[in-house]
């Protein structure tokens, strides 16, 4: 009888130390961090290089696309443009080549996922997700995959 | 209206608490008063949801707009469809279409089930009515759908969101908690079973239907969701991983494995705890998946917004539905103990014990995806989000597991397989899937995870042509009919195993789907009017965008011509739609121009500027296979209808066996059956020209009476005829039952006994679950005892032997005069013994 645990108590580890292996190595590359634009400027350096998915605000009036083209540069922040923590926003610039979600407009909330260099945040392709700028408890638009 | 309304749901409240209450007592002092009291009050509780939902269906008809939920999710000018369906559009509403539609399945389950399961009934009532309460305690004291406006009302509704203005998300929902809250069913009948102690496979025959029905629904509702988000949302594809499809996608995984596990129970009268944990866990899903998309637990852009009392109200709920029911589990361990073992990992047993293990794995590995973000934020304080890569990266192969073991599966028997049944049943399966893979590689396919796909894609298709084409030959030759009616009869006769290879079918299809999205292609441009751009083999060139108003709502259109090969082969018109209310939340009309092949997909990406410059913002994808999923849903819904068809369905087909056989075909055909239908587990495991072969031409009819009394005791081992005995079990092809009732005449012919041929047959099949009753059961706990009673009787002997023995010598000299040459012997005796 004890034979036949230890074998069964062997094959066990064996499995569960290679499905923590696999699930350790998948998710080293799969994970992105999710950070708020104020959390992510208090150490800037500490981010470059990182994949994130950056969460703030479009600052109205500064979304720019290049004509007849669809390069698009932006600003972020972290608050709502209309809230009173307004002054002390912090900004970053963000570029993005692609489609936008209808959504994405000045005021919307935002998803950007791709890195932070020191120039700006370079968006990722399809990596803009926009939330409705008005509270819905419904789905929204954005984009997937 | 609306304080009707709330007063309904209040009297639902309170009749449910009674329903249960009374229905426990009722079981507990076996008052029949009590237990028919209970019924009523839970019948009266469906009568009172569809009064609540008559109401509240009337207040968006009529536009009450003093009622907020009406406010928020409907407005006059909405299409009556809409209005209707906008019932279930918001959080408040859908719990109560939850309340109603769980109202009216328990009343259904019920009312069926009274007679045949009586002793169950009670606790079905009472689990269901507690399950009704949680959810409408949640409405009266947080969510009140008829809640009003406290101060003035509004002239006019929001409008429900224009994106749920589609028929796809009109009907998505209420098949989603068709399939949700259906499942509450079986799991009531779980609790029924493991509180009354009635653990033997009766209360699984209940709700195994209902399973099935509620799994169709479930499937239904993930497609449809899976559609609109193809069609509505724009982005080119049908699944992203979200926590909101993930939810839908949990209980359908253990749902999925119930339905194959219930039939090793059935046959095997193993794993009994696993499934009573799989009907548990499914139904424990169901609510947890709600709590994860609608308390805001879980981060998603899609989902329904925070709250945190309604988290923490689920919390409790969740808590005491694992305390209650795993407690109840852990009390019938003793009677949920399994009754045979796993004789070998090469059977069908094994086979679904693995699929099970995948599935259930799947469902944990969604479920700790989708709840990653929460816990590495609960656990370091960062938020770690994963993408749908690292879904994918693990749910292919787990698809590809699933997939080999629906083509192996079937093909292998019950208990054990021989090599000769391996070889016979995997030749033609391996081989197409080989020739598939071969012939895939020469065409020169480069995506190998697709390859692979349509490889073992083709051995299921194999499986299941074989399956078919042996089992009809066995019946074509019974019924003297052509192949056709005998492959519909065959389906007939054996409906949940062949509507199961149906759906088999479908799963098919769908990873050919799948498989297809390995060659998708995807493109972003930016036309202007007269310029071309090229995606595959189509080029599309932008004839101008246009704006025009429809009253409900504004419309741009881009004007599109296709063509292929220097032909123009079709418009398309993507758009945007801006409605009424909602003039910044545009939709999206994407345009699609569908074939078997691919779908060419095109959105219209819009800018105020571009409207000046006639540009088309274009997105194209080329979707390969895609319509072969929705083909593939179909399919497997017309296997799981055929798998709920009632009996007299099929009777056109059915015709029963001619009962004046010329002998020598029944023994032909029985034998070519035997030959041919691999998959019959007794056939292949004994093989051929055992005993039985020389008398199966006569083993359907009992000689005599004591032969014919004999085969209403022994039960047929086959499974699927849940366990008839094998004078009833005529289930074509069964060749268990014609093989044991061919045992059964061999043994009569060898002038054994009744309990000589019942000992026979057990020690055969390795346990008593062949038989029809129990081996008279003194005799048996007698046979149990028997080692023990040896046992006490030896130690008894030695304890008088040893008392006698250390006797002083004159005692023992006083009894010797009494018999001096018996002493004498005993002596020598014991002289031999050192």
């Amino acid at each position: 009888m004890s034979h036949r645990y230890i074998k069964i108590g062997i094959t066990a580890f064996v499995l569960v130390g290679a499905f923590v292996g696999l699930m350790w190595s998948t998710l080293r590359e799969g994970t992105e961090y999710y950070k708020n634009l104020d959390e992510v400027m208090v150490n800037q350096e500490q981010w470059h290089g990182k994949q994130l998915q950056l969460h703030g605000y479009i600052v109205p009036g500064s979304i720019y696309r290049k004509r007849d083209s669809l390069e698009y540069k932006f600003k972020v922040q972290s608050n709502p443009a209309r809230s009173s923590e307004g002054a002390r926003d912090q900004i970053v610039e963000a570029s993005y080549t692609g489609i936008v979600p209808d959504t994405f407009k000045d005021e919307a909330e935002v998803v950007l996922k791709g890195k932070l260099t020191p120039t700006g945040f370079h968006t990722d392709p399809n990596g803009v997700t926009a939330k409705c700028p008005s509270k819905y408890e419904v789905k929204s638009a954005g984009a997937g995959l | 209206m609306a304080s009707l309304g709330t007063f309904l749901l209040l009297a639902s409240f309170v009749t449910c608490s009674y329903a249960a209450v009374v229905s426990v007592a009722g079981a507990r002092r076996r008052s029949r008063r009590l237990i028919e009291s209970g019924i009523g009050a839970f019948y009266l509780i469906c009568a009172l949801m569809t009064a609540a939902s008559a109401v509240i269906i009337n207040a968006f008809i009529t536009g009450d707009f003093s009622i907020k939920y009406v406010v928020h999710y409907s407005d006059s000018v909405q299409p009556l469809f809409y209005k209707i369906t906008s019932y279930w559009g918001g959080l408040d509403g859908s719990i109560m279409f939850w309340v109603f539609l769980l109202s009216v399945f328990g009343s259904i389950a019920v009312y069926v089930n009274r007679e045949r399961h009586r002793e169950l009934i009670p606790y079905v009532v009472a689990t269901i009515s507690t399950v009704q309460m949680f959810f409408l305690y949640l409405m009266v004291v947080h969510k009140n759908p008829f809640q009003q406006f406290l101060g003035a009302a509004p002239a006019d509704g929001e409008g429900l969101n224009p994106l749920l203005q589609n028929f796809y998300m009109a009907i998505h929902p209420p098949s989603l908690y068709t399939g949700f809250v259906g499942m509450t069913i079986p799991f009531a009948f779980g609790i029924a079973a493991l509180a009354t102690g009635h653990l033997d496979d009766s209360w699984l025959r209940a709700v195994r239907r209902w399973t099935m029905f509620a799994w169709l629904f479930l499937s239904f509702g993930l497609t449809l969701g899976m559609i609109w988000a193809y069609e509505e949302l724009g982005w080119g594809g049908y699944w992203a991983w979200d926590p909101v499809e993930n939810a839908g996608l949990l209980p359908w995984f253990t749902a999925t494995a119930f339905l194959h596990s219930v039939m090793v129970q059935e046959r095997r009268s193993m794993l009994r705890v696993w499934n009573v944990t799989l009907v548990i866990m499914t139904f424990f899903l169901t609510i947890f998946g709600t709590f994860m998309t609608r308390s805001g637990v879980v981060q998603s852009v899609h989902a329904f917004g925070d709250d945190p009392i309604l988290a923490k109200l689920f919390t409790a709920f969740m808590v005491f539905i694992l305390t209650v029911s795993f407690g109840l589990v852990i009390w019938r361990l003793p009677l949920l103990k399994a009754r045979n073992e796993l004789d070998s990992w090469v059977s069908r047993e094994a086979a679904f014990m693995v699929n099970n293990w995948i599935l259930l794995f799947s469902a944990m590995f969604v479920l700790f995806a989708t709840m990653f973000p929460t816990l590495s934020e609960a656990v370091t304080g960062n938020r770690l989000t994963v993408a749908g890569a690292f879904f994918n990266k693990w749910m292919v192969p787990i698809g590809f597991i699933l997939l080999f073991l629906t083509g192996v599966g079937p093909l292998l028997a019950w208990r054990k397989s021989s090599v000769r049944n391996l070889r016979d049943s995997f030749l033609f399966p391996v081989g197409l899937a080989i020739t598939t893979a071969a012939v895939l590689a020469a065409l020169g396919m480069r995506v190998w995870v697709s390859g692979l796909c349509f490889a073992l894609s083709a051995m299921v298709i194999g499986t299941i042509t074989q399956e078919f084409y042996r089992g009809g030959m066995i019946r074509r030759r019974n019924t003297g009919t052509d192949l056709l009616t005998a492959i519909v009869g065959l389906v007939g006769r054996n409906k949940r195993r062949y509507g199961g290879y149906i759906v088999h079918l479908g799963i098919v299809l769908i990873f050919l789907g799948f498989g297809g999205n390995g060659f998708k292609r995807d493109e972003q441009v930016l036309l202007k009017p007269g310029q071309e751009a090229k995606i595959g083999t189509y080029t599309i060139r932008n004839d101008g965008v246009k704006v025009s108003d429809d009253g409900q709502k504004q419309a741009t259109t881009a004007y599109l011509s296709v063509f292929q090969d220097g032909k123009q082969i079709g418009n398309l018109y993507p758009a945007k739609w801006a409605f009424r209310n909602h003039e910044n939340e545009p939709t999206t009309e994407v345009a699609i121009r569908r074939t078997f092949a691919e779908d060419l997909y095109i959105v219209l990406a819009f800018q105020p500027s571009d409207l000046a410059t006639q540009t088309a913002t274009l997105q194209m994808t080329v979707n390969p296979l895609v319509n072969w999923i929705w083909l593939g849903f179909g399919i497997m819904a017309l296997g799981t209808g055929i798998a709920l068809l009632p009996e007299r369905a099929f009777s056109f087909a059915i015709a029963k066996l001619p009962v004046e056989m010329p002998a020598s075909t029944t023994a032909l055909t029985l034998l070519l059956a035997a030959l041919l239908f691999g998959a019959t587990p007794l056939s292949a495991q004994k093989g051929m020209g055992g005993p039985a072969d020389q008398n199966i031409q006569s083993s359907y009819y009992a000689r005599n009476e004591f032969e014919k009394k004999m085969q209403h005791e022994i039960v047929c081992t086959c499974g699927a005829c849940g366990h008839a005995t094998i004078a009833e079990c005529r289930k074509d092809p069964c060749m268990t039952s014609h093989e044991m009732r061919a045992e059964l005449a061999t043994y009569i012919d060898q002038g054994k006994n009744r309990d000589e041929i019942i000992q026979a047959f057990i020690t055969k099949y390795g346990s008593e679950e062949m038989l029809g009753a129990p081996v008279d059961k003194g005799f048996s706990r007698l046979a149990w005892l028997f080692p023990y009673f040896v046992g006490a009787t030896s130690a008894v002997a030695i304890g008088f032997a040893a008392v006698k023995w250390s006797r002083k010598p004159e005692e023992a000299t006083e009894a010797a005069p009494l018999d001096a040459a018996l002493e004498e012997r005993i002596d020598d005796e014991l002289r031999d013994l050192d």
